[in-house]
Formats: C-alpha cells, structure tokens, sequence
C-alpha cells in the first residue's frame, strides 16, 4: 500500500461509515443532525449528499427512538448505525439500550440478531458540563449482550468502527471528542478491519505496565517519553475494546513489567478499571510485584467551567508520578 | 405488493364471524390451561390473562399477512395463536421445556417468538413497541418490503413517552406502522380516567397524523373491519391507530383478585364477553349452537394436547444459560 497523508480520527470515522454504507445497502445512519448538518462535530458530513435522506435519517430529539428505532431494525433485516450526539444522551435511552439492544436476541432464545452500532461521543473536552461529558464505558461493561470498543487513534477509529457496524451483534463504540483532530496514518484499503478482543502494545517496556484506552493512550505514552528521561521504561498496553477485553496482552505485559497501573477517564469507583484491576489480583497475582494501582477521573460531576476540566481526569504529571512511585517496588 | 380490497367491510360475515369464534375460543383454552399450570405451580412467574379481550387480538391478527410483523402485549396469549404460532412451543416457554420457543430459557406471554411468523418479541418493560415497531416498519419499507409492523399495548403504555417519540417519526417518514390499544380502562389497578384524565387514547393519536380508529373491542368483526382499513392505511405509508374498547374481565395477574374494582363493573364486563357476543350473532345468522360448542371443545381437546406435548420435552441443562448471548 503505498504511504497516505495522515486524516484525523473525525475523518477516520467518516471514512469508516462512508465505506461500509458503499458496501452493504442495508447499513444506514440515524441521528439528530445526521443529515443535512453533516453531524454536529461535523463527521457525518458529506454522506447526506451521497446517501439520501432515507439512509441518513435526520431525527428529532428523540433517543428513546433512535436507539430502539436502530433495535427494531436490526432486527428487521438492516444494520443501523445510531448516533446520539453525546455518550451521556446514551442513558436517554436506558430501555432501550439496556434492555432491548443488549437483551432482545438472548431473551428470545437466541432467535433474533440485533447487528447495530451505537455511536457515542464521549469525554471531557469544551467546558460543556455534567451531561456532556461523561464517558459510561462500565455501565454498558457491566450488561451482557454488548460489545464496546473504545478507539484510541485514527487507524483504530476506522478499523474499529468497520469491524463494528459487520458485526452481528450490538456495538456501542466510544469516540473521544479530545481525539477528533488527532491525525495518523490510516491504511486506505477498504478491507482493513481491526477485529475485537485484540488488543495492542502501543509501546514497549519492561518496568511499569500501563492499560489505556481512548483519550488516556495519547497521554500514557506522553507519561511514557518524560519517564523514560528518567529511566523509567513502560509499557502502554490499549485493549481498543472492552467486551471482549483482551486479557492475555495484559498478561503478557506484565509478565515483563510485574507493575501494573490501570488508567482511564471514566470517574474512579466502580469504574472500568476496577474490573481490570480485580481481575489482575485474581489472575496476574504470582506476576505481580506491586499492588495494581488505578489512575481515573474524579468522584464528581464534571463542572461546566473549562478551567476547573483538567483537574477531573488524569493528567500527565500526575501519570508520571503514579507510575514513579510504582516503579520503585 | 400484497393485494388489499379498497372496500374493507366483510362480504361473508357467517365465515368470517366463524373463524373469528375458533381463534377467540383457541385462545381462550390455551389460557384455562395457563392457569392451571399458575394453580398446580408448574408456571412460576407472571401471568397476565386476556380474557375479555381476545376478540380485538383475533380480529387483528386475522387482518395482517402471514409475514407481517408482530409485537404483542402481556395480557392474553390469542394473538399468539392468531398470529399461528405453535401452542406447543408456548407452553413449551411455560413449562420452560427446550421445545419452548425460546428453546428453554423459557418465556411467560412475553419473549414467546417465531421469526418466521414475524412475530418479533416483547419485552418486560412497557411501552418498548413504539419504537421496535417503527424500527421494524423503517427496515420493511428500506428493503422495498411491504410488511406492516403491528404493535399491541394497553391504556397504560400508551402513556409512555416512547409513544411519542417514535409516533412523530412515523408520520415524518410515513412508516407502515399499525398500533393497537386494547383499551380495558385498567392499568394494573388504576383507572385510565383517574391518571391519564382521559378515558380516550385515540385523540393523542390523531394529533400526532395517524389514521386512528375507534372502535368496540367486544365485537370481533367490528374490530377486523377496522384492522383491514389500518392495514391498507399503513401499507400506504399512513401510520394506523386502533383503539378498542374493551374490557378486562380477570385480574391484571392470575390470582389477583381485584378487591380495587366494583363487583358490577366486573359482571358487566362479564356480560359482555366477546366469546359469548360472538356465538349470539352467529347464531342469529343460523349457525347450530352445537357447531359452535364443538369448535369450543376442539379448541380444549388441541390446548390440552399441546400442553401433554409440552409436558414431554426435557427441561433444558443449566449450561443453557450460556447461549445465544451473542450471535
């Protein structure tokens, strides 16, 4: 394949849906300001003119149907991708993504296939509040019947995203609005897809192992650079999705390292990284030299005020020092 | 495109009225064999009884096609069976036997299903249809089907605000949707007036564009004329709106007694059974009431040996559990 020009995770995303709604006519979008808006973090944009309105549904306000609208035609014969504008929106429509989305094909024996996607904007970024800004990753870990995948980067955003929307299963994938204008390198071929369950090492290391997903991967291997000055060598290890979550890179990893730090954006308790970290004590025990530590957001609601942001999730000094501090068990 | 008679009203009403009278009775045995196994304590769980309201689910179900689609309510089981599915993988969900529906993991009215059927499911928390069957009607009308999606709910669902939100999508986008309220003026033990204000859900209906219908629950054919009008509506890219009225002689479960109903207005629902109004008129038209106690003892005699046939299908292993989560 010859060398591209580096498109943004937004881009990334685009590229995905255009791609697979090229394919399989049976794929369509559905969202408020979807259409003719082109999104409101404009990555919809273009496929109104290519699509029509039939297959990029502009809706009202309206989650309870988005959501249980994409259900009902998953089940009908189509492969829906929703989009609510933020992931906190998600928990609008709680039925339906709870109970219809992850439980209508188990309920009914295992005779019905609800292949959707849900698209949830996630993440702190632009002062705009508690129900803005949430990122409810463990929510949807802790319902069976739900996949979930977690892009850290563009190439990711879009292989994640394709993998997605031919599974036949429903998929919530999380895309973190800090990361829409990151750019990388993203293979053109339309082929290309990043399968679930397998995680990768975003760099290598021996003496601290760092799991991150999302937002956090970008600043575990800025952590990562500014540790390495010191001597410090780590690991970034970034499982892309969390159902399945790909223990055994984990394993491996700290096979190396025997220092384990679970780092994530989502508040602390009871959040995604607990069940990391329980499963490291349980499973990773005889590896370990030191107690797994779990670097998160803050236990409060995010404030609307873009100054008070950066002290509501893990910043880079404090992933420096967390994992220092690791580092010397 | 499915053929349907711009003239709706039934020319042979006798054979109609008929089969009509065989659904209702059907449905209507299977659920005396539901509440057997409620009382012998075979079915542990909840179970809604229809009784009173099977006419509005046969006279429907006889308007759709074979593969239009289906999302029934809680309360009764005719739609069920007037829809065709098997009696013996519904009591197969019953009994929680692998020739149930659900293959074992077992089912109570709700998550009995038959794709094939079109019958698509329920769920546990009200109000789920609106939305799954504008999905469904979205996906029929995106795949140049011309499957309506038919959706069952009481007085009480209606209120949801799924009821709205999906019901102003399927204007804007003239989904074949087809909605029926089996209004029985009780959700659970409140009165529709009481906490709605109202004792007509056809109004909200008709404010939001559907082509809505009002119509008396206890007379099956009044019920399948409407239904073929809502149909060929819908078919035509018109959302359809049923409302019948109708009356919930049972409790809102097996065993609830209702100490928070009048005893007349019981008897009066009583009085007007929808089984018992439906052999009347039959009989006026010259139908022999012995025909019409052999279709009822017909009914018995399959329900019964459904129910045996369930009964010989082996309960499922615990590791049932673990399938079917994901595809």
């Amino acid at each position: 394949m010859t060398e591209t020009k580096p498109i943004t995770y937004a881009w990334a995303i685009n590229h995905a849906i255009d791609e697979e709604m090229q394919r399989d006519p049976t794929v369509f979008l559905i969202g408020q300001d979807v259409g003719r808006m082109g999104g409101v973090f404009g990555l919809t944009r273009g496929l109104f003119d290519k699509y029509g309105a039939e297959r990029v549904r502009d809706v009202s306000i309206v989650e309870h149907l988005v959501v249980g609208g994409a259900v009902g035609a998953a089940i009908g014969g189509m492969r829906p991708i929703a989009e609510v504008q933020f992931a906190d929106f998600l928990l609008l429509a709680g039925d339906e993504s709870f109970h219809k989305m992850a439980k209508w094909r188990y309920m009914h024996g295992g005779r019905l296939t609800v292949p959707m996607v849900v698209r949830a904007p996630c993440g702190i970024q632009g002062g705009v509040g508690a129900e803005h800004s949430q990122s409810p990753e463990a929510h949807y870990w802790h319902t069976p019947g739900v996949k979930i995948a977690v892009p850290s980067n563009p190439a990711d955003a879009k292989g994640l995203l394709k993998s997605a929307i031919r599974d036949d299963n429903p998929v919530i994938y999380f895309e973190n609005r800090r990361l829409y204008r990151n750019k990388g390198v993203v293979d053109p071929d339309p082929e290309l897809l990043v399968p679930f369950g397998q995680g990768t090492v975003a760099r290598e290391g021996t003496d601290v192992t760092i799991v991150a997903w999302s937002a956090m991967v970008p600043a575990a291997l800025e952590a990562a650079e500014i540790l390495e000055r010191e001597q410090v060598s780590v690991e970034v290890v970034d499982p892309r999705t969390l159902v399945p979550f790909d223990m055994e890179t984990v394993a491996a990893s700290v096979r190396k390292t025997s220092r384990l730090l679970v780092l994530h954006e989502a508040s602390l308790t009871a959040g995604p990284g607990a069940e990391i970290a329980a499963r490291a004590a349980d499973e990773l025990f005889e590896l370990l030299d030191a107690p797994v530590k779990r670097l998160a957001g803050t236990d409060n609601p995010i404030p609307q005020n873009m100054a008070l942001e950066p002290f509501c999730y893990p910043q880079t000094d404090e992933i420096v020092s967390t994992v220092r501090d690791l580092a010397k068990w | 495109m499915t053929a349907v008679s711009s003239d709706t009203r039934v020319t042979d009403e006798r054979g109609m009225l008929l089969r009509l009278y065989r659904e209702i009775a059907r449905g209507r045995a299977l659920e005396d064999v539901v509440h057997q196994l409620v009382q012998e304590r075979s079915f542990r769980g909840f179970f809604h009884p229809g009784r009173g309201q099977e006419g509005v689910q046969a006279a429907v179900c006889a308007a759709l096609e074979r593969d239009d689609y289906l999302l029934y309510a809680h309360r009764g089981l005719t739609y069920l069976t007037a829809k065709g599915m098997d009696p013996v993988e519904i009591l197969g969900d019953f009994h929680g036997r692998v020739v149930g529906s659900t293959r074992g993991l077992g089912a109570g009215t709700v998550h009995c299903v038959d794709p094939e059927l079109g019958i698509m499911g329920q769920g546990g928390t009200l109000g789920s249809s609106f939305t799954l069957s504008a999905g469904l009607a979205m996906a029929s009308k995106s795949l140049g089907q011309t499957k309506v999606a038919c959706a069952f709910f009481g007085d009480g669902a209606s209120a949801r605000g799924t009821f709205l939100e999906a019901g102003v999508t399927a204007k804007a986008w003239g989904l074949p949707v087809v909605w029926v309220c089996e209004n029985n003026g009780w959700a659970v033990s409140a009165r529709v007036q009481d906490v709605q204000g109202t004792s007509d859900i056809a109004p909200r209906a008709r404010a939001l564009g559907f082509h809505t219908q009002v119509v008396d629950g206890q007379d099956a054919l009044a019920v399948y004329e409407a239904a073929r009008e809502a149909v060929t509506q819908a078919r035509n890219g018109v959302p359809a709106f049923i409302e019948a009225k109708t009356q919930r002689i049972d409790g809102h479960y097996t065993g609830d007694m209702q100490p928070y109903r009048d005893r007349d207005e019981v008897a009066a629902a009583k009085a007007r059974d929808p089984l018992d109004l439906a052999g009347a008129r039959l009989t006026e038209l010259g139908e022999d009431p012995a025909a019409l106690a052999q279709i009822r003892e017909e009914a018995r005699a399959e329900m019964t040996a459904a129910d045996a046939a369930a009964r010989q299908s082996p309960f499922p292993d615990g590791s049932r559990i673990h399938e079917g989560l994901w595809a």
